[in-house]
């Protein structure tokens, strides 16, 4: 038994329990009908692609951590409330390949949930925006699809993070109920609490440049890179909201980290 | 390197805060032999086996394995088995299986399982639930094993067929040390008997050694040891809970 062979065993359950549930399908629903209600009040449909994302943004940098908090916060409690994590240690199962299995296989879930949403409004951008829109080109002062497509790509990665986050609260919760707590904590922070000390920072002036500073928090890391790789892409000298090498380091760091943390809980 | 499989702990103490559930306790589970560890309530029991099964760290002293390298040194039934709902039995004892090369069927049908291979995990009863908790404490074949209780919960028919199989596992090739507080069972299978009381091993020896110390059945010497108060919780010749 290998340590991929390991791996692979915990993913194949965590995907086949979640094709089984229920719940998965009743998030896609809830995530279908508030991003088709953000956009249709936006009215961005109709415009295009970029004008979509403008209207869903703040919606779904909400949304993202949200969802991978719901999908990740029981990820590993269960197991260990439980008493399997005791069990597993009996087999040839490292923490790593159990973490990375429960991770990636929750991760497929997580996706399907957001990014079905989320790919079904690209597909009522192009059959409702104007003509323009299906033009396939990325110079500046054009709409277009693959705009969208590196919206979904960077959404994907934000979830990842968020959900990287989530499984790691989930393996130092030690019981449901300070899961549930530490799931709200963590979703403050990913949300809004990484931004307001990042803002303090600011305030304290600590010396590094603002849009170095902004990477560091995931949430405004995700919507630094939407800024400069979806919506000033159709603006010549509107950029520099957020380094983008910073802010991709700074979701890798968090992401990586955070399996990390989870590894060394699981493996206590 | 011996190619028979012994577990001996030395000296193992366990605290968990202020509370000491196992002081200084050393046993040892050879091959071919059914350890059995009783005891009232409280006595460190479960401590002790998870400690054995090392899946608890002990506080101070040792637990050694000799015996064969193998994927899966220790098979481990805790003392309340659960499952990942919305599996079958047969998926259930699959994912473990997968985990050690196994035949989940063979697992299933080792138990007695293999009539409710497809009933989802949630719908088995308590003790279909025990015997899948067995079926995944064999998987990969491990050369130790430690049961906890592996006949609470089930009706007398089964606990006679469950203990059967544990007895006929202590082969040359494997070592099995299993807590109980079916006197009864321990009795017929056990190869030697160790008594803890609050922490602490309070005598070992054969179920005749025991039984040689008040001249009476078991439950006799270990009334003598225990007490009467802690006597309540174990299941004696009488078939009852005194």
């Amino acid at each position: 038994m290998t340590r991929r062979d390991a791996f692979w065993a915990v993913f194949a359950r965590e995907v086949r329990a979640a094709s089984r549930s229920w719940t998965y399908g009743l998030l896609a629903l809830a995530v279908t009908a508030v991003v088709f209600g953000a956009a249709r009040a936006g009215s961005g449909p109709a415009a295009g692609y970029v004008p979509t994302v403008v209207d869903v943004l703040l919606v779904v940098e909400v949304l993202v951590p949200a969802v991978a908090v719901a999908v990740g916060y029981r990820a590993i409690v269960d197991d260990a409330e439980r008493g399997r994590l005791e069990v597993f240690d009996t087999y040839p199962l490292p923490a790593s390949a159990y973490v990375g299995g429960v991770y990636a296989g929750r991760a497929v879930a997580l996706l399907g949930v957001l990014l079905v949403p989320l790919a079904a409004l690209g597909v009522h951008v192009a059959t409702t925006a104007g003509p323009e829109t299906a033009v396939f080109a990325t110079h500046r002062g054009v709409d277009s699809p693959l705009l969208f497509v590196r919206f979904l790509a960077l959404t994907a990665a934000f979830a990842l993070v968020a959900l990287a986050f989530a499984v790691a609260l989930s393996a130092v919760a030690g019981s449901r109920r300070r899961a549930i707590l530490l799931a709200l904590v963590g979703l403050l922070i990913v949300v809004a609490g990484a931004d307001i000390g990042v803002f303090g920072a600011m305030t304290g002036g600590v010396g590094v440049d603002l849009d170095t500073l902004l990477a560091l928090s995931p949430s405004s890391a995700y919507r630094g890179l939407v800024f400069e790789t979806v919506l000033y892409v159709a603006f010549t000298g509107r950029s520099a909201f957020v380094s983008v090498p910073a802010a991709a380091a700074s979701l890798a760091a968090w992401g990586l980290g955070s399996l990390l943390v989870a590894t060394l809980a699981v493996a206590r | 390197m011996t190619d028979a499989p012994s577990l001996q702990a030395t000296d193992v103490t366990r605290t968990f805060g202020d509370v000491t559930a196992l002081s200084e306790v050393s046993v040892s589970v050879p091959a071919g032999e059914v350890v059995a560890l009783i005891g009232p309530n409280g006595s460190g029991k479960t401590t002790l086996l998870r400690v054995l099964a090392g899946v608890l760290e002990p506080t101070a002293g040792s637990v050694h394995y000799t015996g064969p390298p193998a994927d899966r040194t220790i098979g481990y039934l805790p003392q309340e088995p659960t499952f990942r709902p919305g599996f079958t039995a047969l998926e259930t004892a699959g994912f473990y299986a997968r985990l050690v090369d196994d035949d989940p069927a063979a697992l299933l049908e080792r138990v007695g399982l293999d009539a409710v291979a497809d009933r989802r995990v949630d719908a088995l009863s308590g003790g279909m639930t025990r015997l899948l908790g067995i079926a995944q404490s064999l998987a990969g074949d491990p050369p130790v094993l430690a049961l906890d209780e592996p006949g609470s919960g089930l009706d007398p028919g089964m606990s006679e067929l469950v203990f059967d199989l544990v007895a006929d596992l202590a082969a040359p090739e494997h070592a099995v040390v299993v807590s109980s507080h079916d006197l009864l069972a321990v009795e017929r299978i056990a190869d030697r008997i160790v008594v803890l009381d609050r922490g602490t091993v309070v005598t070992s020896g054969s179920p005749a050694e025991l039984r040689e110390r008040t001249g009476g059945p078991l439950h006799e010497t270990f009334r003598s040891l225990v007490g009467d108060e802690a006597f309540g919780a174990v299941r004696t010749r009488e078939g009852g809970r005194e």
